[in-house]
């Protein structure tokens, strides 16, 4: 490997070793004064051969392109759209927030560990108090329990109040430090071998693929499009090479004055394409547990610990939807495209969970997984205007916390473009998302006759049907899933299944064996049997 | 919203729900049968072979078949069937001052409409769910192509789709083996069976006639461990292991499938029960019942698999018509004598029911064992004295003990002593 310094980048170039090694050399480069950021060279990317994709025709134009459907580019071109321009999000899976997105854990940080003077600091408590407006325009739930640091002893005295005092630093609400007992006051469960805590009460949780949907949703509402399926391949530039003109992308060219790049863990590869790579994403795996939702009444709020005690991840949780979540652990992956859950981090995930809550084990697992955050060498968000190219915004490195910063973020970078583009204000804006609350909700003295088709999730065919029908139309057995919870609960779909096929089959007029789980190649039906 | 009156409501429509039903109507109760699909008969109606009906009717009847001579009984009777209809809530003692609580049910469905239903006993009969992959343990990825045996069953013979070419199963219970050889007869290549135990899950007749007569490989003492494949199942990794159920390090081999089936255990299904307030068992995972398979809440009954899993549909007939009975007695408001509580004794897992009310001339005890034992001697204990004496050539863990066991043994036992059964080997 050999390393070259520009402008304030360190380029890793040459024969890649072993991953970690890789990893390892880029953080502490990131540590060197005068280093911003390392990137790892791509001439893969800068060499990629576009002459296919530039000989097809012009399908689209729109004033700004957002590349990537994850909670940043939703929000992105909702906050847009808050402007005179035309919006046009792409997003290369069969729907939104499929990436990193869904597998996050929806907590909304307060900002008490974010280095202060990071990005992640001040987007971080800025998003967090953005929160409580969009959860009641958007209709999504948005619960402000409060979470803690757990703390044992003296060995963790210093931690907390280095904690204290950052949160202090970062503008964070309502710190203090409180003892085991009033500790427990608020959180009954905790374990009783917690000797203090810090306490922030402005955390809280999102179902974060809720949240993406959404704003999306809200996006479209208000004049903004969306492709899916729709995957960027490189881009076309100017005469100069000062700008980029097109879009190239799997269904063609569009054309556009301005291209916000929030592709999430591609973020590096859609830079490096816009002879603009600065920065390379090293995924960062990261499993998550969830419970039966009979067991949650054990947890208010979210527990964490001192990273003395565990070096990484979350701990446990309860979503807003009622589910007791745990994790998510860390390990860097080579791969991108690698989300198998490993046994490490799945036994990380459980034991630390163990030790924080009273009475628990790992007997009411309903469920586990794994994503991959975007993270960047310097560990922190790269949102920024690009230096090389004048019509491009760079939307990276967004990892935790990510969520809680997307307010935050998705403001920012509308004024990064407003700054390169002067679009006025649309006055027609609504921030408003119409839609209707779950089946489930309902009073059951109220309800009138419908079919349940989940019996976990207590979802009916009447509400599948709507969210193939929706405004972001559910295509596949999974984007059923995240807006019905149909196949999310205790059987995962041992039930309802075969129902979810058929009724997408019904609705999409197309042969249960053509109904993917998640996009092209994930059918669940090969044929007809003899008979 | 609509309401509805009966004297006993009767939740699912299943075996279980539909021997309670038609015994209920036969002993005069204004019975009211609540099934969410569109048809009667369960997961039965999916179970397309034979070897049902052995001990009840005497002779090889498919599971389909088994059904619908109760379904047509049913509909002969003077019950009344909502399907297509499910229970949201049941809220004991939820109308009434009465002399018997009456119970509350809530339901919804497209063709019933929103409905309270007014009963004065609720039989549960909501049966059971199968475990996922992830109670397995199975670490990796999440391709499509992952399903539970059940699952696979439908899709096969109610829906007649294939969701594969070549599976492995793991977990060697009877609805694993008997997908084996639905799938072979299909054209899937079943690749082989693992199974974590070092013997089979499910009954021997089963192992002999779905595997062994298929050259279909049983792997006892072995696992799936990790899921390979990112769209669509591309193999998984196998892998012995020790005698505490861990994978040994070094055995771990590639089997290349695009389907992995899994048949790792069933789950009564008691949401409706818990939220009920009712208390449950943790060995069986269903109510804690008598032997009129009433539940702690007074009022609730519970037959067939909600209550613990059987292997027998005839056992699950049989516990639906003790229910009805039960239920019929409570509404009757006869007094209900004290009970004695039964315990599980040496080698055996569980005893169903849980709690035996004195006085009654006869009651079936169903249980299961620990393990494998030949020339067994079944032994009850009541304070400590055997009371009753059965031999079996063979017990084993797949296979479902009973006992008729009569009496007044329990009538002279003070509950500290209760009844104790036990097996014993030669």
């Amino acid at each position: 490997m050999n390393v070259e310094i520009r402008d304030g980048i360190a380029y890793i170039g040459g024969g890649l070793s072993d991953w970690n090694a890789v990893v390892n050399l880029g953080h502490s480069l990131c540590a060197e004064p005068g280093v911003n950021n390392a990137a790892i060279e791509r001439p893969d990317l800068a060499e990629r051969d576009l002459s296919a994709y530039l000989a097809m025709d012009d399908i689209d134009e729109t004033d700004v392109v957002v590349i990537g459907g994850g909670i940043s580019g939703c929000g992105i071109a909702r906050e847009l759209r808050k402007r005179e321009c035309g919006v046009l999000l792409l997003e290369k899976n069969s729907d939104v927030a499929e990436g990193t997105t869904k597998s996050n854990n929806g907590m909304i940080h307060s900002g008490y560990d974010s280095k202060h003077g990071s990005l992640k600091a001040r987007l971080n408590v800025e998003g967090n108090a953005l929160y409580d407006e969009l959860a009641s325009d958007l209709g999504f739930r948005f619960n402000q329990t409060g979470s803690f640091v757990c703390a044992y002893g003296a060995e963790d005295e210093a931690t907390i109040a280095g904690f204290l005092e950052n949160a202090k630093k970062n503008s964070v609400p309502g710190v203090e430090v409180l003892d085991g007992n009033r500790s427990r006051e608020i959180e009954p469960a905790m374990a009783k071998d917690i000797a203090f805590t810090l306490w922030t009460p402005s955390a809280g949780y999102v179902e974060p693929y809720e949240v993406a949907l959404a704003l999306m949703e809200n996006a479209i509402q208000n004049g903004a499009r969306l492709r899916l399926n729709c995957e960027v391949k490189g881009f076309a530039f100017s005469e100069g090479g000062e700008s980029i003109s097109k879009v190239l992308t799997t269904h063609g060219a569009i054309c556009c004055k301005h291209v916000v790049n929030a592709a999430g863990l591609y973020a590096d590869d859609m830079a490096f394409l816009a002879r603009d790579g600065f920065f390379s994403i090293h995924p960062r795996g990261g499993v998550l547990v969830i419970f039966d939702k009979r067991k949650p009444s054990l947890l208010k709020t979210y527990l964490g610990v001192t990273p003395k005690n565990f070096t990484k991840g979350g701990g446990p949780m309860m979503t807003p939807q009622g589910t007791m979540l745990w994790g998510p652990s860390a390990d860097e992956r080579a791969d991108k495209e690698n989300l198998s859950v490993d046994e490490e981090g799945l036994r990380f995930v459980i034991e630390k969970g163990v030790r924080l809550l009273d009475g628990m084990d790992s007997g009411d697992v309903i469920t586990y997984f794994a994503g991959n955050r975007a993270s960047t060498f310097n560990e922190d968000f790269v949102i920024c205007n690009s230096k090389r190219i004048d019509n491009l915004t760079h939307v990276a490195g967004i990892q935790s916390p990510g969520v809680a910063s997307s307010p935050a973020i998705a403001r920012m970078a509308s004024a990064l473009v407003m700054e390169r583009k002067g679009y006025g204000p649309n006055e027609r804006f609504n921030p408003v998302r119409r839609h209707k609350p779950p089946f489930r909700e309902l009073d059951a003295r109220e309800t009138g006759g419908e079919n349940v088709i989940c019996r976990c999730e207590t979802v009916t065919e009447r509400e599948i049907v709507e969210a193939i029908g929706g405004v972001i139309p559910a295509r596949t057995v999974d984007a059923v899933k995240r807006r019905t919870r149909a196949g999310m609960g205790r059987c995962q779909g041992g039930f309802c299944g075969s129902r979810v096929i058929r009724i997408l089959a019904r609705e999409l007029k197309i042969d249960p064996t053509e109904v993917t789980v998640k996009g092209p190649g994930t059918n669940l039906l090969i044929s007809r049997t003899r008979g | 919203m609509r309401e509805i009156t009966a004297d006993i409501a009767v939740v699912g429509g299943g075996p279980a729900g539909m021997s309670a039903a038609l015994r209920a109507c036969g002993l005069g109760a204004k019975t009211v049968l609540i099934e969410r699909d569109a048809a009667l008969g369960g997961i039965l109606n999916q179970c397309v072979h034979d070897g049902f009906g052995l001990l009840r009717f005497k002779k090889q009847m498919s599971g389909s078949q088994y059904a619908q001579q109760f379904a047509d009984a049913v509909y002969e009777s003077s019950a009344s069937v909502m399907t297509e209809t499910t229970v949201l809530k049941l809220i004991p003692g939820e109308c009434g001052s009465k002399a018997q609580s009456r119970q509350g049910l809530y339901t919804t469905g497209e063709k019933t409409g929103g409905a309270l239903i007014r009963a004065g006993a609720v039989i549960l009969a909501m049966g059971c769910r199968e475990r996922p992959r992830q109670q397995a343990g199975i670490v990796g990825s999440r391709p499509a192509g992952v399903l539970t045996a059940g699952a696979v069953q439908k899709y096969i013979n109610v829906e007649g789709y294939l969701p594969g070419r070549k599976a492995v199963i793991l977990g060697s219970g009877d609805i694993g083996l008997i997908m084996a050889r639905r799938m072979t007869l299909e054209g899937i290549d079943v690749a082989g069976v693992y199974e974590i135990m070092p013997s089979p899950g499910g009954l021997r007749r089963n192992v002999a006639q779905c595997l062994d007569d298929y050259d279909i490989p049983l792997r006892l003492s072995s696992t799936v461990t990790e899921v390979h494949g990112k769209k669509r199942v591309e193999g998984v990794t196998v892998a012995d292991v020790d005698a505490a159920r861990h994978p040994i390090p070094g055995t771990e081999v590639f089997v290349p499938c695009d389907l992995l089936v899994l048949s790792v255990g069933l789950i009564p299904e008691n949401e409706l029960s818990r939220d009920a307030g009712i208390e449950m068992d943790p060995v069986t995972g269903g109510p804690v019942l008598d032997n009129f398979m009433m539940a702690s809440v007074p009022g609730f009954f519970a037959a067939g698999n909600v209550s613990a899993v059987f292997d027998l549909v005839d056992y699950v007939s049989d516990t639906g018509e003790a229910a009805a009975e039960g239920a019929c007695r409570f509404l009757g408001g006869e007094a209900l004598p004290e009970y004695v509580t039964v315990r599980a004794g040496d080698d055996v897992s569980f005893v169903l029911p849980g709690k035996i009310r004195r006085d009654l001339p006869s009651s079936a005890l169903y249980m299961r064992v620990k393990r494998t034992i030949e020339n067994a001697v079944l032994e009850i204990l009541a304070d400590g004295k055997p009371v009753y004496e059965k031999k079996h050539p063979i017990v084993t863990p797949p296979e479902m003990v009973t006992a008729r066991f009569h009496e007044s043994a329990g009538s002279g036992v003070p509950d500290a002593g209760g009844l104790t059964v036990r097996i014993l080997g030669d």
